[in-house]
């Protein structure tokens, strides 16, 4: 068989890089990298948590998760700075336009994670190495943040070798390279090791890689099931999955809310702002290709209350007006009249949209499909108030509340190569 | 060089290629008036792609207060903004 040359390539601490780079093209004289900062999620909707943090900030012991009260105790000077899910996609998009210049094989495996395939590519642009080199040294230069990159024959490795030192480095770990390479480091740095299994690992003595090489496979497989086995197999470095295109970056949740200019009342006011909610988080649904099958609101009322409610729907869709009228069911659940402030709207739970399942229940599924379709083709080449529905008029509400998402979820962490 | 990174207005010479030549912009001083600088020579032209958002940024030559200096403007492409990055 052909040997096999897989890239990792995995931005060093993202989301702070981005906003790092960000920052300096605007004219700040501050390197966010250079100081103790962290990238903090918004206390309302993920009660406030550190989402990334800076290299100096890691001396303090502060971790990705921890809550922001218990990350500014360990480092009273932490600059701590709000999510721009805006910032993340445009950044992965420019890293992405890079990337596949070095391969037709690429899969965005996160928002700043990318399999590249090299196999054959050589004979074309030369030494797997020297390439990688470039890649990141051209990103660099061009995109203003540094990536690592892990070289190896199939992606498990390829990934455990972007995660060695950081930042700004190539590593390669090749199959020969496992014992001096991989096998010293902790078992909760392999790949697929999660909380529950660790602690399984800790209860019978297996502390590195190493350790989980030696065991017995099928000792492994009697008290970790399957999993133990592929574990097993993976601190092997075993692995062939291959890298798989997709064109969309994984996302879990995609949410939009808007501070309404006026108190609303009104049944029929409530429901317009839900519907200009749903109109941008549908397209960006269908932008990605997916369909969602929990959708949640939340409402602020006028004296500060804050409410949510959420609906798990048994078919998933991507159609603003199903998102529409199912967030509307659920203010009807929630609201008992008083005067409502924000409004918020939120899909989670996506699934890719071509494993769509028609059910013979629904009503002109295919008609409403062709009509998001039809309405995102307009506004994607003539704007996004080019087409809107005649609710909207003279009702002083924005037919699409901002044009932008205001917050994405990625996955943090998988398991699925 | 010192960064400035301040919004200006602009004179700009865009080609058939659609390559901007920065002419002349001008600028609000502290004590709210305008002033007006001359690009007499634009050194280089670079486009960089920071964190995803596309900039051209130009090294120019013009004269300020009598003094030939060097200064970088740039521009955003994203929002057609020019901006003087850096004396
Ligand atoms: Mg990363």
């Amino acid at each position: 068989m052909k040997k096999r040359f897989i890239f990792h390539i995995d931005v060093n601490s993202a989301y702070l890089s981005w906003e790092a780079s960000h920052r300096l093209q605007r004219g700040d004289s501050l390197d966010l990298r250079t100081v103790p900062s962290a990238i903090g999620g918004d206390p309302e909707t993920r009660h406030g948590i550190i989402l990334a943090k800076s290299i100096p900030a890691k001396k303090f012991k502060i971790q990705t998760g921890e809550t922001l009260y218990s990350a500014r105790n360990k480092c009273p000077d932490l600059l701590i700075v709000s999510p721009n899910y805006n910032l993340y996609r445009q950044c992965s998009m420019a890293l992405k336009e890079v990337i596949q210049e070095y391969s037709p094989l690429i899969q965005q495996y996160s928002v700043d994670e990318f399999f590249l395939d090299f196999t054959g590519m050589e004979k074309l642009l030369g030494d797997p190495m020297q390439t990688s080199y470039l890649i990141k040294d051209k990103i660099k230069e061009k995109l203003g943040f540094t990536v690592n990159i892990g070289i190896s024959s199939n992606k498990l490795l390829a990934k455990m070798a972007s995660e060695l030192q950081k930042p700004d480095k190539v590593h390669t770990l090749f199959p020969e390279e496992i014992p001096s390479k991989m096998w010293p480091l902790p078992v909760e740095e392999l790949f697929g090791v999660g909380r529950a299994t660790l602690r399984k690992f800790r209860d019978r003595g297996i502390r590195t890689i190493g350790d989980l090489a030696s065991e017995n496979p099928d000792d492994l497989k009697r008290y970790l099931k399957s999993y133990g086995l592929l574990l097993w197999n993976y601190a092997h470095g075993r692995d062939n999955s291959p890298v798989r295109y997709n064109n969309s970056i994984p996302v879990k949740g995609i949410g939009n809310s808007t501070t309404i200019p006026f108190d609303v009342e009104d049944e029929s006011a409530a429901h317009l702002v839900l519907l200009s909610l749903a109109e941008t988080v549908g397209m960006r649904l269908r932008e990605d290709d997916y369909c969602t099958s929990l959708i949640s609101i939340s409402l602020k009322t006028k004296d500060f209350f804050y409410y949510s409610h959420q609906k798990k729907l048994h078919l998933p869709t991507d159609c603003t007006s199903v998102i529409h009228q199912i967030a509307c069911q659920l203010l009807a659940e929630l609201w008992q009249g008083e005067p409502i402030r924000h409004l918020g709207l939120r899909v989670s739970e996506l699934s890719s949209n071509n494993l769509f399942q028609p059910s013979l229940f629904e009503k002109d599924i295919e008609k409403q499909k062709r009509i998001d379709q039809a309405v995102d083709t307009i506004r994607l080449k003539y704007g996004a108030q080019s087409v809107f529905r005649s609710a909207f008029l003279g009702s002083g509400l924005k037919p699409l509340s901002g044009g932008v998402i205001e917050t994405e979820e990625y996955p943090m962490m998988s398991s699925i190569l | 060089m010192k960064i400035y990174m301040q919004p200006i207005e602009s004179m700009v010479w865009f080609n058939r290629e659609g390559i901007p030549h920065p002419l002349r912009y001008r600028i609000l001083t502290e004590d709210d008036a305008y002033k007006t600088i001359k690009i007499n020579h634009v050194l280089f032209r670079e486009e960089e792609k920071v964190a995803g958002n596309r900039m051209l940024l130009f090294r120019c030559q013009g004269e300020i207060n009598g003094v030939l200096k060097v200064f970088e403007l740039k521009y955003e492409l994203s929002t057609c903004r020019w901006y003087l990055y850096k004396i």
